[in-house]
């Protein structure tokens, strides 16, 4: 069984956030909700100022805190790691929203699943079609586009990405192109010390 | 230099992030689940009826509707329950269902008659029990997060117990001595005062630990710190939970501890100071930095 995971390469990333407009088409998101988000950061000082950006989204944790703490067993990993939530038993605590250090889950809220992208009240068909999957009051986050998965494609936001900056595979397999380059250039997880090992890697 | 030293201010810029998806609903259930337990359990000891019952109204009323009203999909509150071996918020629930049953046999027993001595002695018992869990267990669902560096703290449940007794005295202090004939013996009264003034300091030493530990934890915890003492909530931390809800309740009890205006505008003053508290740390709840420890590419 494979072991999903993802690599951001920084030096490639250019913070065009293409990768997040593509999950939201992907995944029908209502406004105001990122499954995946590229931050910026400048950092140095005058007259070496620079800026960096950081490509964010769920790390599917092999140690989830949010599958922890759920108390509806809503939160679940999948035995290749993806961790998912089931809408259907999700009560919509939060419980996850504040054990997630990354900060990437999302309360559904039923007013942007009625109000729609436009903010008329009015959905498109894309909309319409879209809203389906999710419930409003309960948690979504990041799959890993596990359909595209299933089905052999990488997650949307790697197929989108202009400069190769987010590459998918799978981490058990140490011929694969993601655990050659964590390797090779030292990959490192998000906040190692919160202890969730994250199938996310960064390349500095 | 820290990049990350800032909270960042829109959804696209690195930094810290504060915390929405506990506010003031849930900050409303915490406080008053704690307070309320308190009072059920300090009202139970000394035997004081209408405290028993406020506690009780305080927990299910209060705590569980606030509950309900921040849950997204309230009608399926009830699955919280099946997940008692790994969540503290279902090890909550659990409890809060013994306290309601429980707590109630206690009361009805009160106004009925008693019930047979073992019934009634494990009711109480459970109700006791269940209303200690009531008061620490948000405090081990915070800590458990190791996500808000405010929050993870081993200092956290106790906190929860420390206001959750404190509340309960001083409820009790204040309902016992509202009627002309005092409700509980004056050594228990002096005993009362004895252990608010205790708490008071306890509280003082805890939310110090609180902050210390998070000022100390990591750049989100020290954000946290800072926004309560020097930027965005500094002006409601300071006065309302140090001012209003430690110094001032010691005050009146240390300077009036016979009257009871005195005991009623303490135990206001120190619930005022508690739910601020229970507000304001929600507020200051802050996530770290996506990335804890910057490498610039340029040097």
């Amino acid at each position: 069984m494979a072991r999903w995971g993802m690599v951001f390469d920084l030096r490639r990333c250019i913070g065009c956030n293409a990768c997040a407009v593509a999950c939201k088409q992907e995944n029908t998101l209502p406004s105001g909700v990122f499954f995946t988000r590229t931050l910026s950061e400048e950092t140095g000082e005058f007259p070496y100022p620079s800026r960096r950006y950081i490509p964010t989204l769920c790390n599917q944790c092999r140690e989830p805190p949010c599958e922890r703490v759920c108390p509806t067993g809503a939160t679940y990993a999948r035995a290749d790691g993806i961790v998912l939530v089931d809408s259907e038993k999700c009560i919509g605590c939060g419980s996850c929203m504040v054990a997630c250090p990354y900060d990437q889950r999302t309360r559904i809220e039923a007013e942007v699943l009625k109000n729609g992208l436009f903010g008329a009240g009015q959905l498109t068909p894309f909309e319409t079609q879209g809203y389906q999957r999710f419930r409003a009051g309960t948690v979504a986050k990041c799959t890993f586009c596990h359909e595209r998965v299933d089905a052999g494609l990488d997650p949307a936001c790697v197929t989108t990405c202009p400069t190769d900056a987010r590459v998918f595979g799978d981490l058990d397999d140490p011929d694969s192109r993601v655990s050659r380059l964590i390797r090779e250039r030292r990959g490192r997880q998000p906040l190692p010390e919160k202890n969730t090992d994250p199938c996310v890697f960064y390349l500095d | 230099m820290s990049v990350h030293s800032h909270t960042a201010d829109d959804d696209f810029r690195a930094g810290t992030r504060q915390q929405t998806a506990w506010g003031s609903v849930m900050a409303t259930a915490f406080a008053l689940g704690e307070a309320g337990a308190g009072l059920f359990f300090v009202a139970l000891l000394v035997d004081l009826l209408p405290g028993m019952v406020l506690g009780l109204a305080m927990v299910l009323l209060g705590k569980g509707g606030s509950h309900l009203l921040h849950l997204g999909q309230p009608l399926r509150g009830w699955r919280a329950l099946t997940r008692i071996n790994r969540s503290w918020v279902s090890r909550g629930l659990l409890a809060l269902v013994v306290f309601g049953a429980c707590g109630s046999l206690q009361v009805l027993q009160a106004w009925y008659g008693p019930l047979p001595q073992p019934v009634a002695w494990l009711g109480a018992m459970l109700a006791l029990g269940a209303s200690l869990v009531i008061m620490v267990y948000q405090g081990f669902a915070m800590a458990h997060s190791a996500a808000i560096p405010l929050w993870s703290s081993g200092v956290m449940p106790v906190i929860s117990l420390v206001y959750a007794l404190l509340g309960g005295v001083l409820l009790t202090l204040a309902l016992a001595t509202s009627a002309a004939e005092p409700a509980i013996p004056p050594a228990t009264a002096v005993l009362l005062r004895v252990a608010a003034h205790g708490l008071l300091l306890l509280c003082l030493v805890a939310v110090l630990a609180m902050l210390h530990a998070a000022w100390y934890g990591s750049a989100g915890g020290r954000d946290a710190v800072r926004l309560l003492l020097r930027t965005d909530y500094a002006c409601w931390f300071l006065p309302l939970v140090v001012g209003a809800g430690i110094l001032v309740p010691a005050g009146l009890l240390g300077f009036h501890p016979d009257r009871h205006g005195a005991v009623l505008a303490a135990t206001v003053a120190a619930l005022i100071g508690f739910y601020a508290f229970r507000v304001l740390v929600f507020k200051a709840g802050t996530y770290d930095s996506a990335l804890s420890s910057p490498q610039p590419l340029l040097r």
